[in-house]
């Protein structure tokens, strides 16, 4: 059972994480930063960090979204497409 | 820029509850998963939630920014008088000056596995509670420069 | 071509976590004399029950103290990018 778990929140990890990287969105790609850090933290908490995934939940997919919803409130919403 | 009636409403409730699990993190650290650092992170994000729950205007009134960097800087300062401490009565810097000596935090600890007290450990719930405050000012007054930045221009 | 290296690439990412992941078994990390001697002497030395805060505010206290010295800088760095600029200031950023 918790294999079954752990392979959905690893694909999960990989889907997000290249979502983050190809999406020309910047509001989508942060959103996505965040659940990409939600997932990590549930996989600290499979392997038995309880620690590590509390400042992950709180850090990566709390404040870090923030910051950076706020840092693209102060430019544009779309990334620009180069050569 | 300013979020509905609903959202406001909704963190101003959800807040207090924050707070409490955070303080909860932060004094529970010497028995349970849990710490001063990730106990500032959780009570910063109930800070962040309000603040962008609000508007910049709105929210400075409230949280200034000189509250939270005098709070961090206050931790950081408990942190160091804390471990300096432990040099100035005989020991080494971070020795463990208060452990099973009967004062605040000095009950003796079990040996082996037992439940817990939250009365033991000596200097490391203080620490722990200096890093809290830290961290706690630290996370929640960058997001408040970074929108005090963005809100000068206008945006 | 391009789109068909990225899937080979994503794919070998994907078998090698899967088969490091069903390799190993969870809660047996591997063995070494530091974790022994924290578990056995921890709690006497330190008078603390969690011996991950005993480590990390006692045995590791400088550790600790260095991470609170660079948020610290951290947020020194950022009120100096985003201090109030008075009226005359003039940019100079190039």
């Amino acid at each position: 059972m918790i294999d079954i778990i752990h392979g959905i929140v690893l694909a999960g990890l990989l889907v997000s994480a290249l979502y983050i990287v190809r999406c020309r969105d910047l509001l989508s790609a942060a959103i996505s930063f965040g659940i990409f850090s939600f997932l990590l933290s549930l996989e600290f908490y499979i392997l038995q960090a309880p620690d590590v995934a509390i400042a992950e939940a709180g850090i990566g997919a709390g404040l870090t979204t923030a910051i950076y919803i706020v840092a693209i409130r102060g430019t544009t919403r779309w990334e620009e497409v180069s050569g | 820029m300013t979020m509905s009636k609903i959202v406001r409403t909704a963190a101003g409730w959800l807040f207090p509850f924050i707070l409490v699990f955070g303080f909860y993190i932060v004094m529970h650290g010497h028995l349970t998963p849990g710490g001063g650092f990730q106990g500032g992170a959780v009570i910063a994000t109930g800070f962040v939630l309000l603040i962008v729950a609000g508007s910049y205007g709105d929210i400075s009134r409230r949280i200034t920014k000189a509250s939270l960097s005098g709070g961090e800087t206050l931790g950081l300062l408990l942190f160091i008088v804390t471990a300096i401490t432990g040099l100035a009565l005989g020991g080494t810097f971070f020795a463990n000056w208060l452990a099973d000596g009967g004062l605040i935090f000095g009950n003796p600890v079990l040996f082996g596995a037992n439940p817990g007290d939250l009365n033991t450990a000596g200097v490391i719930p203080i620490m722990n509670l200096a890093v809290g405050v830290e961290v706690l000012g630290a996370l929640s007054v960058i997001v408040l420069y970074m929108l005090s930045g963005i809100a000068e221009e206008g945006a | 071509m391009r789109l068909l290296v990225t899937g080979a690439v994503v794919l070998v990412l994907c078998a090698g976590m899967l088969a490091a992941s069903v390799g190993l078994e969870y809660g047996v990390p591997a063995f070494s004399d530091m974790d022994d001697y924290f578990i056995q002497h921890g709690q006497e030395q330190t008078g603390g029950n969690n011996i991950v805060t005993d480590i990390v505010f006692d045995f590791r206290g400088f550790d600790t103290l260095g991470e609170a010295t660079v948020l610290f800088t951290a947020v020194l760095g950022i009120g100096l990018a985003f201090r109030k600029r008075k009226e005359d200031e003039e940019y100079d950023y190039e």
